[in-house]
């Protein structure tokens, strides 16, 4: 009679797993080349690991923004979708096309100035001080990433603007909604931000003629540069 | 000669008592309760049946028999707008669906023969599926398939079961049982039947037709081809003229005022499964809605919400409404709810792709609804090609569709110009430039003056004479400590400007 009972228990246990696996999108897997041979000749595995939240840390002109577009690019084949969370409002959509992005597959995300619509008084409070791009884009990233609808999402938002407390737990949700969503998070960071609790870093220097690169993997904090 | 045109397969629905049904929607464990006019029982529920109560009584008998009775007062135009409601949400399943106020609809059930090739099983699941929508908008109703209208509709009022079908060409034998009122005649007609000891449809069937055409005319001829089955009168279809919307008065129902969110949404999840059912039944999908929150004692709370995909799925429109009543501080208890569709457009099924996933798309609309409903609908686009060559103009923001996502670049479409910054500042900030016998040495930039390292250009832009002239040459500029930057020299004033990054 126990071990009837308890297969049942096991039965419905499995049930519940399988309705659940079914509801949800199926998560990737593996890596995401970054497009660009030398990029993946640095990185581990040959690419971003898909389901983890992967840092690009470098200056305004350092070429982060072009090596997450080639990500974002090689995401979408295949026919998936990527996503761009642009908190500054300074993507340039033709720079991507050019860089091979399908723009009808790549949602761009840019807050309206103003804080988020529906935010409590409370939340109001804590977010004094920080720009109008950061929590939104923080929040809307958070939303894409869980979904499971998109296989890369880019995010460029002004950390800096926020108390790095707040940042840092913002960007630990991130990191797991990327792993429970399966997408390949790739974070543009400037030098000298909040701890970015990400799987690998990479630098960029783009101030020499030739581009420094500079890749570091782990689990743990890592400041900036 | 005129070829006699047969009558059409028609599904009659009625719903029994609907001014009661109405009701009782909102108040399913209601005490006793009559539906009153001029002070007559019109219908009664259950608990005030079985305290004695009967349709017909007057208000005083009614509450002699129950004291307890509340009387609600008989509400046409509440019942003319719920039974449109219903038809809005059944015009789905047929071609064409007929009111027939006050209490019955026709569907044109020939389409469902192209269903399938049993004819009756077709019929049957139609009658099937036409029940399961009543269910959906809180009605119990009764439906027939029979040839013509006026059949189907006294099967449906009388023959005495949830679900009737007759075969083609038998409409006059399963008239022939059913009492006379079956057939709605005129009074005229039905008293003098009466009095001849007339009383089932079967007997008026067997008079001669010259006998009814001698004593009443048209009406008689009109009331003999009815008790024969023979109706060829067409169906006149019903064209909704206004978007949905429901409405729940909470006060006096069985839920009462609100005053917390989770009680709330479940309220907004009633009105949205049917004002999604009624969309739906119409081919529409809703773009935007409006809920709005009626307060105690008086006030009200509007919330506008922009979807991000036209649709009809009620429990996509909910992962937005819960964000923005999740944010809204009421004022007040809310006494009632009304849900409506502001724009709407037709949606069609969209076919997905060799690899698509239901569930992938669903997760996608979810996450569309949730950012368009707290950033706006402004903050998420696609971004498509502009034929401008001012540089901040040569794009512009369009909706995110998933199925234009299946679209591939068509061949011919052209070419984005290289050489662009994958950052673009707005607006362009001023920088100060320093030289050397003609040439530029280095740019003051964040407050710090950095060498250029490497400088191309110019490429002239420069054009829209005729609204907003432009005129720049732009440089990329590679600066120490920093990288490459486009920057580009006013035509107009000669000043410098950065307009991008090389990121």
């Amino acid at each position: 009679m126990g071990t009837a009972t308890r297969q049942q228990e096991v039965l419905e246990e499995l049930r519940r797993q399988i309705h659940r696996i079914e509801r949800r999108p199926a998560r990737r897997e593996g890596y995401l080349a970054s497009g660009r041979p030398e990029v993946d000749a640095l990185l581990p595995d040959g690419g971003f690991p898909r389901g983890a939240l992967s840092a690009l840390s470098g200056g305004p002109a350092s070429g982060k923004t072009g090596v997450a577009l080639s990500a974002l690019r090689e995401a979408q084949a295949g026919g998936a979708l990527a996503a761009y969370v642009d908190g500054r409002g300074e993507l340039y959509p033709p720079a991507a096309l050019a860089l091979g992005v399908d723009l009808a597959r790549l949602l761009i995300v840019r807050p309206e100035r103003g804080p988020p619509r529906g935010a409590r008084d409370r939340d109001r409070d804590r977010d004094r001080g920080a720009r109008d791009g950061a929590l939104p884009g923080l929040w809307a990233a958070e939303v894409l990433l869980a979904s499971g609808a998109f296989a890369a999402v880019a995010i460029d938002v002004p950390l800096h603007d926020l108390p790095a407390a707040r940042a840092e737990a913002m960007l630990r949700r991130l990191r797991a909604a990327a792993e429970k969503g399966g997408a390949a998070a790739l974070l543009l960071a400037a030098p000298g931000g909040p701890a970015i609790p990400a799987a690998l870093r990479l630098d960029l220097d783009g101030a020499r003629l030739r581009p420094a690169l500079r890749a570091v993997g782990g689990e743990e904090d890592d400041r900036g540069a | 000669m005129a070829p006699e045109r047969r009558a059409p397969r028609v599904l009659a629905l009625v719903v029994p008592a609907l001014p009661l049904q109405r009701i009782l929607r909102t108040r399913p464990s209601a005490g006793p309760l009559g539906v009153v006019s001029e002070g007559v029982v019109h219908h009664a529920n259950a608990p005030a049946l079985a305290a004695g109560v009967r349709p017909g009584d007057s208000l005083v008998q009614a509450r002699a028999a129950c004291a307890a009775m509340s009387a609600e007062p008989l509400d046409p135009a509440a019942d003319r707008s719920a039974l449109r409601a219903l038809a809005e949400a059944l015009m789905g399943l047929a071609p064409a669906v007929e009111l027939a106020p006050p209490d019955a609809l026709f569907l044109d059930a020939a389409g469902a023969r192209l269903a399938g090739s049993d004819a009756e099983a077709s019929e049957r699941t139609l009658a099937e599926r036409v029940l399961g929508i009543c269910r959906h908008m809180g009605y119990q109703g009764r439906v027939a398939v029979a040839d013509g209208k006026a059949v189907s509709l006294a099967l449906a009022r009388h023959a005495g079961r949830e679900r009737t079908r007759v075969a083609p060409g038998e409409g006059a034998l399963s008239l022939s049982s059913l009492p006379l009122e079956a057939l709605d005649l005129p009074a005229e007609v039905a008293r003098w039947l009466s009095a001849v000891g007339i009383d089932r449809v079967g007997a008026l069937a067997a008079l001669p037709a010259e006998t009814l055409a001698h004593r009443f005319g048209a009406a008689g001829s009109a009331a003999g081809r009815l008790a024969r089955g023979e109706d060829s009168r067409p169906l006149v279809p019903f064209a909704p003229e206004t978007f949905p919307h429901e409405r729940w008065d909470l006060d006096g129902s069985d839920v009462g005022v609100l005053s917390s969110t989770e009680p709330l949404l479940f309220a907004v999840k009633r009105l949205a499964d049917r004002v999604a059912a009624r969309l739906a039944g119409r081919g529409l999908g809703a773009s935007r809605l409006r809920l709005t929150l009626f307060l105690d004692p008086r006030g009200e709370e509007r919330v506008d919400l922009p979807l991000a995909r036209p649709g009809a799925e009620a429990a996509l429109w909910l992962v937005p409404l819960r964000e923005r009543l999740g944010g809204l501080r009421l004022p007040a208890p809310v006494r009632g709810l009304d849900l409506a569709v502001v724009e709407a457009a037709e949606v069609h099924a969209e076919q997905l792709a060799v690899g698509d996933r239901p569930e992938v798309a669903r997760a996608l609309d979810v996450a569309l609804s949730r950012l368009s409903a707290r950033l706006g609908d402004g903050s998420i686009f696609a971004a498509e090609s502009a034929d401008r060559h001012r540089p901040e103009s040569a794009y512009r923001a369009g909706p995110f569709r998933r199925a234009s996502a299946d679209r591939c670049a068509m061949p011919g479409e052209e070419a984005p110009p290289s050489g662009r910054p994958t950052r673009l500042v707005d607006p362009p900030r001023p920088v100060v430039a320093l030289g050397e016998g003609g040439r530029l040495t280095s740019l003051r930039v964040e407050g710090k003056a950095r060498s250029v390292l490497a400088i191309s250009g110019p490429e002239r832009l420069a054009g829209e004479w005729w609204s907003e002239p432009f005129d720049r040459d732009y440089y990329r500029a590679r600066l120490e400590g920093l990288g490459e930057l486009w920057i580009y020299r006013d035509g107009r004033d000669g000043r410098l400007w950065i307009h991008g990054f090389f990121d």
